[in-house]
């Protein structure tokens, strides 16, 4: 064949200096897309209305805990900001994540198939990962604009005299915007496999569905289904909710969106032959699968919260720290058995992040535990140590860890005066809330929309 | 026309789905410079082909040869080397003409001078304001014409490029594309309208039932034919 003249970008000219890159160009297309999105804009209406709604509703109830209509108050003890305030106001954004947001995150990946752009962002000068990963950053971007109304409830809130503990704060919005990402995987591989964004949100709906079903499998089984939901948005969701860091968690909600990105990617680039798109998606869950189990493994976690939920004193820490041994726990207490959530929340997940190494094993084999027979050991706990065994059957801290320092041979701590968590009360109702989540909300959306959508008026330059 | 050199040759290149072979064996040569013309009946497998040449969509057998290299069936190196405006497609329906014409002049880096100079020989700049979902089949064909026109790539391959143009439009199309030719850059048209095709193109390759019928310029054709004289449809019916 005659070498034809060199071929490539003959005509391509020079980029001026500070031109944007291939990825910036995509960036600012996929926002103008998002602009243009009237399912944003729903989304950002109803958040105001879903955040305003959950934190004036929990400010009336912290202010009655807190004796505002003059009966008795609640101990200021129990008065927490976290699970009084941050906690149900931001819990809008899992409903938004879960039935609004995947909505928007389909409509910009299954409108470049309805369009036919596809084949266009196919032949851009940059990889394909480069406009999904334009597309993340925008809809990334576009789920922190929406929480513009959290910040503000809490800014609301902050300015009325409560209390916000910084730590908590962000725990619980880390756990949001994990979420969020989670959404988005879902939304883009949802997107790229369906053939239209109608069944793509089919698709959506039908995984939260599922891990809706595997919460509710597991609540009453238990076991090895339980250890994967675990991971599930909204159990997830619930370790941050407590002010708890996990870094299995945090790994785990990452690489799944992640894994929906690569997947979309995957399966979008349509000029690959099929079985090779099969495969590369395939690829793509199976690496996922394997990283999940892999930070699956991993025990680090940190307590946030203010206070300390999710830890034991600091003295039964640091005696607890002291038994390098592993610690065997069997549970006989079925899944739907209350006593085994105040075990497992109260004291097993403390052992867990404070020793080297506990494994619990499940020795209930009924559901509820109301017809299991005496002979069963139902309702015992057996904690094994260095070859000794004992049972208790209370799921309560100190009769706990008085059974384990029995089993090691240690002496219990001496109690050292610590400050109690304080509590923070706060008897007041939100007058500004109504009016700034009811008012000024949708008429802030409602001219963000219009300014976003005006035509220009001239050429662009 | 002057013959630098072959800029692309597609070889053998088939597609099936499912039992149907949209192509078969389709095997040509597009010159650097030239104004090719892909011409045959609707159903003939035209834009299969120019799915297949531009990796857009991947095809069963078969390859293309660009710059020496032979490429990798799914094409997704080719767009180094061309870029394809398929027929039919409505991206960017909420966004306005002018900054669909800034985006893409951006991204493939063109000039704001190139793309002023685009948007006019099209007669774009009334548009400029108005969103390409609200645009008539003709406006929003030239707006994909000013998007083919703005990228880089030595070949251009449009799909349809006159259909839903007037008489008038068509014309001025032409032009607008004889003159990009004639700065350099390769074209490569699918037509259904032969005696477009026979108006714009310096050499035309005839595809008929998935299979290609001929290759050539209008003489070569005719010669092929057997026919002393007639015009590219005495040619196409005589050659299919």
């Amino acid at each position: 064949m005659p070498s034809p003249e060199p071929v490539g970008r003959v005509r391509a000219e020079a980029s001026p200096a500070g031109a944007r890159s291939p990825f910036q160009w995509l960036l600012a297309k996929e926002v103008r897309e998002l602009i243009a999105s009237k399912s944003y804009w729903l989304l950002l209406l109803v958040i105001g209305a879903l955040v305003g709604h959950a934190f004036i509703t929990s400010v009336n109830l912290y202010a009655e805990a807190s004796g505002i209509g003059g009966g008795p108050s609640a101990l200021s003890q129990g008065l927490s900001p976290l699970e009084g305030i941050v906690v149900p106001t931001l819990g809008a954004y899992d409903l938004a994540a879960t039935l609004l947001f995947p909505f928007v995150v389909i409509r910009l990946f299954a409108i470049e198939k309805q369009t036919g752009e596809l084949a266009l962002t196919l032949q851009a000068p940059a990889r394909f990962s480069t406009s999904v990963m334009a597309k993340t950053v925008a809809l990334s971007a576009a789920w922190l604009v929406a929480g513009i109304a959290g910040v503000a409830a809490l800014a609301l809130w902050r300015g009325m005299g409560g209390h916000l503990d910084a730590g908590e704060v962000a725990t619980v919005a880390i756990g949001h915007l994990l979420r969020g990402l989670l959404t988005i995987g879902i939304g883009a591989a949802a997107g790229a496999l369906a053939a239209s964004a109608a069944s793509a949100a089919i698709i959506a709906l039908t995984i939260t569905l599922g891990t809706w079903a595997l919460d509710y499998v597991a609540a009453a089984r238990g076991g090895a289904i339980a250890s994967v939901a675990e991971y599930t948005p909204s159990a997830a969701l619930r370790v941050f909710e407590h002010g708890e860091v996990r870094i299995a968690t945090v790994l785990i909600l990452g690489i799944l969106g992640v894994v929906g990105l690569a997947v979309a990617a995957e399966w979008l680039q349509e000029g690959r032959p099929p079985r090779r798109r099969v495969g590369g998606a395939i690829g793509a869950v199976v690496i996922g699968a394997v990283c999940c189990v892999a930070a699956g493994q991993l025990r680090a976690t940190w307590d946030a919260s203010e206070d300390r939920r999710n830890s034991f004193l600091v003295a039964d820490e640091a005696a607890l720290r002291q038994i390098r041994q592993p610690l065997h726990v069997t549970v006989y207490l079925a899944a739907e058995d209350p006593r085994l959530a105040d075990l497992e929340r109260g004291v097993l997940a403390k052992l867990e992040r404070t020793m080297p190494e506990v494994e619990v094993t499940y020795g209930a084999t009924s559901r509820s535990g109301l017809f299991e027979r005496a002979n069963d050991h139902y309702g015992e706990v057996w904690y094994e140590l260095g070859g000794k065994r004992e049972m208790s059957r209370s799921t309560t801290e100190p009769i706990v860890l008085e059974t384990i320092y029995g089993l090691a041979g240690l002496q219990p701590p001496t109690p050292v005066a610590v400050q109690p968590y304080p509590g923070y009360p706060l008897a007041k109702r939100s007058a500004a809330a109504p009016w700034f989540f009811f008012l000024a909300w949708p008429l802030a959306v409602a001219a963000a929309w219009w300014w976003g959508n005006a035509r220009p008026s001239r050429a662009p330059r | 026309m002057p013959i630098a050199g072959d800029l692309l040759r597609v070889m053998d290149l088939s597609k099936r789905y499912g039992q149907f072979w949209a192509l078969q064996g389709a095997t040509f040569t597009v010159r650097a410079g030239e104004i090719l013309g892909l011409i045959g009946p609707n159903g003939s497998g035209k834009t299969t082909l120019f799915r297949c040449v531009a990796g857009v969509t991947p095809a069963t057998s078969g390859s293309v040869v660009a710059g020496g290299d032979i490429d990798t069936i799914d094409g997704s190196r080719r767009k180094h080397r061309l870029y394809f405006v398929p027929e039919g497609v409505q991206p960017w329906p909420r966004q306005c003409v002018g900054w669909v014409l800034r985006f893409v002049a951006g991204l493939h880096g063109a000039s704001s001078q190139r793309r002023d100079d685009v948007a006019a020989s099209l007669a774009l700049e009334p548009l400029f304001g108005a969103r390409l979902g609200e645009l008539s089949k003709g406006e929003h064909r030239r707006v994909m014409l000013a998007v083919g026109l703005l990228t880089p790539q030595p070949l251009l391959m449009l799909d349809e490029p006159f259909d839903g143009l007037d008489l008038r439009q068509t014309r001025d199309a032409m032009r607008v594309l004889r003159d990009h030719a004639t700065d350099g850059r390769t074209l490569f048209l699918s037509i259904h309208q032969l005696t477009d095709a026979a108006r714009i193109c310096d050499r035309l390759v005839l595809l008929s039932g998935g299979r290609i019928a001929g290759e050539g310029t209008l003489e070569e054709l005719r010669a092929k034919a057997n026919l002393a004289q007639g015009g590219v449809e005495e040619v196409f019916l005589a050659l299919t």
